[in-house]
């Protein structure tokens, strides 16, 4: 990459090695990349953390206010590459969704892949076993809200949660095994997963989150 | 190497004073009053004027010669005489359409005005018909509300400004933002960014209190109600979720007053401008005077000739006012649960906005949050303070250490897809600067143009979301139909403004785009009042500045000759000559049009006959307290 301002190479950094001007992104780059990350599910959060808030510092358009266009273009889609980044690895449902993504295979997600290939992407759907049960779940949870049956409607979305989490440990462990046939394991589990989450905002009437779902390094 | 020489050899204050200071400034453009403040000596101060306020009333006067008024003299003299020439709390209308609730109100005293090319269609901007047949816009109203902050600013800094941080409700939409950030620039400024309220609050808290921890922001004020709920840590002011409703402030405890006192004097639904206005006016200072006593009148002339009073208890102003504050609880709840904090886990609650001062909403707080808010920085005051210190690092000022501000989009943004059902691209409380990207195909043989509307909102449908703007792509090569494919890129900016692009993916054409804003003007419209306005800008404000010194030069040159008149025999040998000397001096400069060498006369003025004025003053004290008992004078003089 040769550097806008000083025309000399730039070097692999947000800066330039010579000048030390800010450099547009590379748009294709890895998410994981952008924030030093290994690619895989168990990632250290904190880490991640630190090193987000670290390069917010260095490229976020508050720095470069008053600086040249090209250096607040810059600045502008460095840091919308950052903050996507870090919105994908921070969630343990984006997380794995990603790392699917990049593996090419497509579970009906709306992101596009960064530099994805399509011809290789594999689309993922439901069995119908599966979505015949969570039909019946779902009726069943319809008519306790509908009774005013409060404490059932708070025991299944407690159920329903427990067996997120499940899943969840289930989608870790596959993606993070290094074996291909594991990953259409671990994404038919997301596509499930997706379900579970919809019906647990039914049951409690906000949004469903999962904790943490991250291990050390 | 030099310069750091220099400062060491440089033994007096006045380097620190100019080379450390920047010439950007943070403006709070409230609903109620706006302030403008800088940071000077490393510390944030809000900027006052000759008589020492810093705040200016937000209201706007437009007289029928094309003089326009703004700040005390146009809320407290001229909007009861020109009720619908003097727009108050302008900020409501920003970016809002002619049928929105707020244009539709019963209890306005405002007339609006159709405009050719608006008026057939639903949409549109709000314009106000005000004296000499204008019709102007709520960002053009605004717009003279920020002249008079920079015409402050400029007096205090000595010259140009660098730019300016305005600071918005962080609930405020894309519409609503575009409208402040185009006020802005049609009064000549540099807008650096618009800063979200609560933001700004806790960065001036933040950083004056050196707090740590997870705290919400209540920001209640004239208008707008906006909670975020922030993570400060090593510097890092990061906001986690944000919510609220921009239109509801207190202005609405106001109206709800003034509904009920209506209806208590038999004047229910009245449309009298002047009835309008006076009514609003009494229940604002009604519900002022109720933070501090239990019960409150005033005198309100109803009908010409006929003068009411007005009563009302602090228990009767809260039973009104009650279930309007109530409608602060939702948006609470789910910035809390946005943000995945629970209530007892906060650091603190950080209060701002003048409707604060209210007991009632202060108790209001404390029992949702379950604990006493912090209220040590004057909350009308804090949003400006952290605006200045925003305004200062974006123009490079020092000694901010690693400040860094995230901040999140309020609302969710997306495009109407089929069946009139909204698809977000970007979700509410996403981290700005952000972008997604959506890729669309052509439905007809060799189509080259595609409609898109964009909305801002929570719900399913478009139908409930906020219309933002319809886009026409065009330029699309003439293809079979689903082979184009359009990739429509969303960004939105750290000031949280929404920009859209499109590009033909398999021709990498870019596709030219047709902005239309529901609710706001286009770019052409508001380049062409900014060049208007060019060829006037500097002159209106000097203009306005010099009228405001005549007067004051024309008020102290006849208190000075009636003293004189008056009170011959305390006037000391010479005295007279010195003061007609000044006197002379005073109306030479009133004649020219420099308002810096009338100011200075009038200072001259002050201090030639300053000695003859105590004496006349000590000489009418003594006549008023002759006879009386000491401790009642003390007790008078202090009371003063």
């Amino acid at each position: 990459m040769i550097c806008w301002s000083c025309q000399k190479q730039a070097g692999a950094g947000p800066l330039c090695a010579a000048c030390g001007a800010l450099q547009p992104p590379d748009d294709a780059a890895d998410l994981f990349a952008v924030l030093g990350l290994p690619a895989r599910y168990a990632v250290d959060l904190a880490a991640g953390e630190a090193a987000y808030k670290d390069l917010s510092r260095q490229v976020h358009p508050d720095r470069y206010a008053t600086a040249d266009p090209r250096a607040r273009r810059a600045s502008l889609a460095r840091t919308v590459q950052l903050n996507q980044a870090w919105r994908t690895i921070k969630d343990p449902v984006r997380r794995a969704e990603y790392l699917l993504t990049r593996a090419g295979i497509d579970i009906g997600g709306k992101q596009p892949t960064p530099g994805g290939d399509e011809k290789r992407t594999v689309e993922v759907g439901a069995p119908p076993a599966f979505l015949m049960e969570i039909l019946e779940l779902n009726d069943e949870l319809a008519a306790a809200q509908r009774k005013g049956d409060t404490v059932k409607v708070a025991f299944m979305a407690e159920e329903m949660r427990a067996r997120a989490r499940e899943t969840m440990k289930t989608i870790a462990a596959a993606l993070d095994a290094g074996v291909p046939a594991q990953l259409h394991e671990a994404a038919r589990s997301l596509v499930a997963l997706r379900y579970y989450l919809r019906f647990i905002e039914q049951a409690s009437g906000q949004e469903a989150k999962l904790e943490g779902g991250s291990g050390a390094g | 190497m030099a310069e750091a020489l220099f400062q060491i050899a440089e033994p007096g204050e006045s380097r620190a004073k100019h080379a450390c200071r920047t010439r950007a400034v943070g403006i709070d453009l409230g609903t109620t009053n706006s302030l403008v403040a800088i940071v000077d000596a490393g510390r944030p101060a809000a900027l006052a004027d000759e008589q020492g306020r810093a705040m200016v009333p937000s209201v706007v006067h437009y007289a029928g010669d094309g003089r326009v008024v703004v700040g005390e003299d146009a809320r407290d003299r001229l909007a009861a005489d020109f009720p619908r020439d003097t727009i108050a709390s302008v900020k409501r209308f920003m970016g809002r359409g002619r049928h929105d609730a707020e244009a539709t109100r019963k209890l306005t005293p405002y007339r609006f005005a159709s405009v050719d090319g608006h008026a057939a269609s639903d949409e549109g901007v709000v314009r106000f018909a005000v004296a000499g047949e204008r019709a102007v816009t709520p960002l053009e109203v605004s717009a003279e509300i920020l002249r008079v902050l920079r015409a402050r600013a400029e007096e205090a800094l000595g010259g140009p400004l660098q730019g300016a941080v305005i600071t918005v409700p962080a609930y405020f939409d894309d519409g609503q933002r575009q409208a402040t950030r185009d006020a802005g620039r049609l009064a000549g400024l540099e807008v650096l960014r618009l800063l979200n309220e609560p933001t700004a609050a806790a960065l001036a808290y933040g950083l004056d209190k050196q707090a740590e921890g997870t705290f919400a922001v209540f920001d209640l004020g004239g208008g707008t109600f906006d909670v975020s709920i922030l993570k400060l840590e090593n510097g890092v002011f990061e906001v986690k979720s944000t919510g609220g409703d921009s239109a509801l402030g207190g202005d609405d405890f106001d109206r709800a007053v003034a509904e009920a006192l209506l209806a208590r004097a038999g004047a229910a639904g009245t449309t009298d401008a002047h009835v309008v206005r006076r009514v609003l006016d009494a229940a604002r200072a009604i519900k002022e005077q109720l933070t501090t006593e239990t019960k409150a009148a005033i005198d309100v002339a109803l009908a010409p000739g006929k003068t009411t009073t007005l009563r009302l208890t602090r228990d009767e102003m809260e039973a009104l006012v009650a279930p309007v504050l109530q409608r602060c609880a939702p948006p609470l709840k789910r910035a809390m649960a946005d943000a995945g904090v629970e209530r007892g886990h906060l650091s603190g609650v950080i209060l701002v906005g003048g409707a604060t001062r209210m007991p009632l909403v202060r108790r209001f707080v404390e029992e949702w949050f379950g604990q006493k808010p912090l209220a040590d920085i004057d909350p009308d005051e804090v949003v400006a303070l952290g605006a200045a210190i925003q305004a200062d690092m974006l123009a490079g000022g020092a000694g901010h250490g690693d400040v860094l501000l995230l901040d999140v989009v309020p609302l969710s943004l997306g495009l109407e897809t089929m069946g009139g059902v909204a698809e977000k691209l970007i979700h509410r409380n996403t981290t700005v600067p952000c972008g997604a990207k959506q890729t669309f195909t052509t439905f007809a043989d060799k189509q080259t143009g595609f409609d898109l509307h964009v909305v801002q909102g929570e719900r399913e449908l478009v139908a409930e979301c906020r219309s933002l703007a319809r886009f026409t792509l065009k330029g699309i090569p003439p293809m079979p139909a689903g082979m184009a494919r359009l990739e429509v890129s969303f960004m939105v900016d750290a000031d949280g403004i929404l920009r859209v692009s499109a590009r033909e993916e398999t021709t990498g054409q870019e596709a030219a785009i047709e902005v239309k804003p529901s609710y706001g003007l286009t770019d052409d419209e508001v380049e062409k009042m900014i060049l208007d306005s060019f060829a006037h800008a500097e002159d209106d404000v000097k203009a306005r500045l010099l009228a405001e010194q005549r007067v004051e030069a024309d008020g102290i040159v006849a208190a000075a000759r009636a003293a004189m008149r008056d009170s011959p025999e305390m006037l000391e040998t010479g005295e007279r000559e010195e003061i007609e000397r000044a006197l002379g001096g005073v109306e030479a400069a009133r004649g020219g049009s420099d308002h810096h060498a009338i100011r200075l006369a009038i200072e001259a003025l002050d201090h030639a006959s300053k000695p003859f004025a105590t004496r006349r003053m000590n000489r009418a004290l003594e006549q008023g307290f002759r006879g009386r008992d000491v401790d009642a004078v003390d007790a008078k003089l202090g009371g003063r």
